[in-house]
């Protein structure tokens, strides 16, 4: 079935199965790889993308149920531009180490912040708790959004993806 | 040539200094490309088909539902490929399964064929719509199930010892501990999944695959398809985590390279998280038999470990993790033994601290039980019994700094205020438990090449094919070179991960960062010769006439001891308007001369602290553990870990200290959390997904603290590199297990300790 999916402010047609989800979508179909397959079953947040600011695992949504505006890393920062403070956040706590699970954690931790989840490091490490980083960089990540917390206009909407 | 190490800083050095990742901007905005986000045009998918029994033989497929789906392409297995490719070599343990090589069932989820389509949901489809045949026997899942074989381990790569006569001197032993341990089944899990792209152009074969070793899975799939090396690219820029899964070849890959083959197009797998756990390597379970025989002071007469693995029916792959636990204590008389039992499961493999993760948590418990048994602090047990050369070999140790990394991590955890009596500290509902325990590792050290290249306008770069799993690697190697070359960070670029650079050895052991680092500065010293050789036999500029040897790389200038300097732009420039190149090799002392020749063919020369013959080489830790165990429902919380660590130089804190943190959060999962169910009579994981095979999370993590102590070890290699890799994870299983008897009075010497433990 034809379909439009609004990706980080721009609209992409595609022909899809009604099977495939969001996430083969992004990365097959489209080629924004910066979304990441962990688990295929709703298990590990590394293939979350945001949907109208709201965090959602891509390996559980039909790509064809999508209306809203989406979110992937590749939207968060401007090619050459500044990152978003997220991400400068988790460079500067070196909140990652194989760098697998972080574009998930990142978005996530975007959406932690704007639900109004980052009041202290025991909500965030209960907020973040849906993605898993196997390397373990859990503190350095709580520390990484507590960081960007403050940084963030909450007035701003969830990212900055209208200025890309 | 010889390395002049210690490493001298310099003005722009960042050696020791906390230096964000150089792949920390590439991470952050999805721009790193791991193996599978490679974009290969026109790629058909492949789906695995695996066995649904762990023993008998394929008897045939029906696959007339399969070749029905839309967009079906092809059927691999033994039937119509069996004969194309050889089983992939093990890097230790001799033999291991087939897969489709032919009809033979060895374990559960075996790779028996390969669905191939133009979609991956078109492949998944077909896959499961292909129907197996098999013919069953019943299997042998673990210890104790019927069927099973067990032999002992052979002196091939591991010993065992037998120091003085332990038996007597267990028997005539004022004190004696003599207790059973257990260890589980563990996967590694890494987030990224075990994917496979392979594309042919004409002979060549290019695969894009997650690895830990690029040169070593290239040989490997070259003498599986008998092709040569030569004709194999393998790309693997970036590792969504390993934690030694992607050491050896998997049999995918062959496979996948025949796909690829025979439907005259690039074929891509992503293989399924249930499937990575059987297409691949696991920690196998252990169980151990540690005596220790003491005097009233604590004092070690004998200790005894015996230890039994499970593994494959071909394989004899073990980790004996013996070599260490002899070498922790002042014993005079030593005895160690272990054991392989064969049953019908996929061949266990490397997994973080092969050996000393599971060794380790049996000796370091029974030191805690003997302390508490004496009523002796299990601080100051350890240090009555700190050798002075290495127990086994009588060697010296390169550094040997275990009693620091206790004192000073004891003061910083607030030991002192411990209640030696068990069951004793309570915070209301909660009962509170204190435990320590040591860590330690080989220091190893692997051959490994280099080539790098500077410009006139001082940008330098550094190739080889070494991997960044994760640990900070691409970091280490700018800051080597940058230091060397005397350039900001910042104007190094590094390449690695694809075997069109120079051959690296592979990243596991905790051997990477000094085996890479070594090759990287000798690649800078040839670079600096050639500039220095030019610059001195020119009629002009600063240096004619002078001693080469003399002059180094500094403050991006070419300068003299007397402070005369060049601007790289003459001192490169007289060379070459473009770029000036060394390329190195580095093959560490006490190393056979022909181990670059054994890396281009993809072969490991690695020199493992614990065999060298001139000193024993280990670095050290001590790890303490909080938990919180609640007095009614015995739900266990660990709110505070804290390790100090001596492990020779670090040449970044930063990404060292994530990576120690990262170890001790692994070890408080395999204490805690982490086991693979095993269906005895099935021979089957049943919670092979990561939301039942249960590892930590971001809520079960608090206060993390890393010491990391200076240790120059001069000894141990011109850098004075330990590794740390597998450093943070060994001893926090028994630290864990030995706060939990604090906190209760409970004893629990079997992983992972649970709820119903201490019911
Ligand atoms: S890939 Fe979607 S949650 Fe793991
Ligand atoms: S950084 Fe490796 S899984 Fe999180």
């Amino acid at each position: 079935m034809d379909i439009v999916l609004t990706i980080n402010g721009r609209p992409h047609h595609l022909s899809v199965e009604p099977r495939v989800v969001l996430l083969d979508a992004l990365r097959d179909r489209i080629g924004l790889t910066g979304t990441k397959k962990g688990c295929d079953q709703g298990q590990c947040g590394a293939c979350t993308v945001l949907i109208d600011g709201q965090r959602v695992l891509s390996c559980f949504v039909l790509a064809a149920t999508v209306t809203g505006e989406i979110t992937t890393i590749e939207g968060l920062a401007p090619e050459g531009g500044p990152l978003h403070p997220m991400q400068q956040a988790f460079i500067e706590q070196d909140a990652l180490q194989c760098g697998y699970c972080t574009p998930g954690q990142i978005l996530s931790a975007i959406a932690c912040v704007h639900e109004g989840h980052a009041g202290s490091a025991e909500e965030v490490r209960e907020y973040m708790s849906g993605n898993l980083c196997r390397c373990a960089a859990y503190p350095n990540i709580v520390q990484a959004v507590l960081q960007a917390a403050p940084q963030m206009d909450a007035t701003a909407g969830p990212t900055s993806a209208e200025t890309v | 040539m010889t390395i002049q190490g210690p490493i001298r800083p310099q003005p722009f050095s960042r050696i020791g200094k906390p230096t964000p990742r150089i792949d920390g901007a590439a991470k952050v905005t999805g721009r790193a490309l791991y193996p599978s986000d490679e974009s290969v045009p026109h790629a058909a998918h492949a789906f695995l088909v695996t066995s649904p029994i762990a023993r008998g033989r394929v008897a045939g497929f029906d696959l007339g539902d399969a070749r029905a789906v839309p967009g079906f392409l092809d059927f691999l297995c033994h039937e119509n490929v069996g004969g194309q490719a050889k089983p992939p070599k093990q890097m230790a343990g001799g033999e291991t399964t087939t897969t489709m090589e032919s009809d033979r069932i060895w374990h559960d989820g075996q790779i028996i064929g390969v669905v191939l389509a133009d979609s991956f949901e078109a492949a998944r489809e077909a896959a499961f719509k292909v129907r197996i045949q098999t013919e069953a026997e019943p299997p042998s899942a673990t210890f104790g199930s019927a069927g099973t074989t067990e032999e002992q381990r052979e002196d091939e790569q591991k010993e065992d010892f037998a120091v003085g006569d332990a038996e007597m001197a267990l028997a005539a032993a004022p004190v004696m501990l003599d207790a059973w341990y257990e260890t589980p089944t563990q996967h590694h899990n890494a987030i990224e999944l075990f994917t496979t792209t392979c594309a042919w152009n004409g002979r060549q074969l290019t695969i894009w695959e997650p690895s830990q070793f690029v040169y070593g899975l290239r040989g490997n799939v070259a003498q599986q398809l008998g092709i040569e090396p030569a004709d194999i690219r393998v790309v693997s820029k970036f590792v969504g985590g390993a934690f030694g899964s992607k050491g050896g070849a998997t049999a995918r890959t062959a496979w996948i390279a025949i796909a690829a083959r025979r439907l005259g197009r690039p074929v891509k797998l992503v293989a399924t998280r249930d499937q990575g756990f059987t297409i691949a390597t696991y920690r196998a379970e252990t169980r151990h038999h540690l005596r220790l025989g003491a005097n009233g002071e604590g004092r070690l007469t004998a200790v005894s470990h015996e230890g039994w693995e499970v593994t494959s029916r071909p394989s004899f792959y073990n980790v004996s993790g013996t070599e260490t636990t002899a070498r922790m204590y002042a014993a005079p008389n030593i005895l160690t033994r272990v054991a392989v039992v064969h049953a019908d499961r996929n061949t266990p493999g490397f997994m973080r601290a092969p050996p000393e993760q599971p060794y380790m948590f049996p000796l370091e418990c029974a030191m805690d039980e003997l302390a508490a048994r004496l009523g002796i602090d299990p601080i100051e047990l350890r240090r009555r019994n700190e050798p002075a050369r290495d127990p086994v070999t009588g060697l010296a140790f390169s550094g040997r700094h275990l009693m620091t990394c206790f004192d000073r991590g004891a003061a910083e955890f607030g030991w002192n205020r411990r209640n030696a009596q068990p069951a004793s500290m309570r915070d209301g509902d909660w009962l509170v438990g204190l435990g320590c325990a040591a860590s330690t590792y080989t220091a190893n050290i692997a051959a490994s090449t280099a080539r790098v290249t500077l410009r006139p306008d001082g940008q330098a770069q550094v190739r080889l094919a070494g991997h960044d799993i994760g640990t900070g690697a691409y970091t280490v190697v700018a800051i080597t070179a940058a230091d060397r070359l005397g350039l900001p960070v910042g104007q190094v670029t590094v390449e690695m991960g694809d075997t069109e650079y120079p051959p690296a050895a592979l990243a596991a052991g905790s051997s990477h960062t000094a085996s890479i680092t070594h090759a990287v500065v000798r690649a800078c010293d040839a670079l600096l010769a050639q500039i220095a050789t030019a610059a001195t036999a020119s009629n002009a500029g600063a240096f004619a006439g002078r001693e080469p040897a003399t002059l180094s790389l500094r403050d991006g200038h070419l300068v003299a001891p007397d402070d005369s300097s060049e601007s790289l732009a003459d001192a490169v420039g007289r060379i070459s308007a473009g770029a000036v190149e060394a390329y190195a090799e580095n093959v560490p002392d006490g190393m056979p001369a022909d181990a670059i020749g054994k890396l281009y063919q993809g072969q490991l020369p690695i020199l493992r602290g614990q065999k060298r013959v001139d000193m024993t080489a280990y670095s050290f830790g001590a790890q303490f553990v909080e938990v919180r165990i609640h007095a009614r429902t015995r739900e266990i919380r660990v709110p505070r870990m804290l390790g100090a660590f001596s492990a020779g130089t670090i040449l970044n804190p930063t990404t060292a200290r994530s990576q120690l943190m990262g170890g001790m959060i692994w070890g408080l999962g395999s204490a805690l959390l982490e086991k693979t169910e095993i269906d005895q009579r099935a021979a089957r994981y049943t919670n092979d997904n990561i939301a039942e095979y249960h590892i930590a999370v971001n809520a079960d993590v608090r206060r993390v603290d890393v010491m990391m102590l200076p240790e120059p070890d001069g000894a141990v290699n011109p850098l004075g590199i330990k590794g740390i890799g597998e450093l943070g994870i060994v001893g926090v299983n028994a630290a864990v297990a030995n706060a939990v008897f604090h906190a209760t009075g409970q004893r629990v010497r079997r992983l992972p300790i649970r709820i119903e433990d201490l019911l």
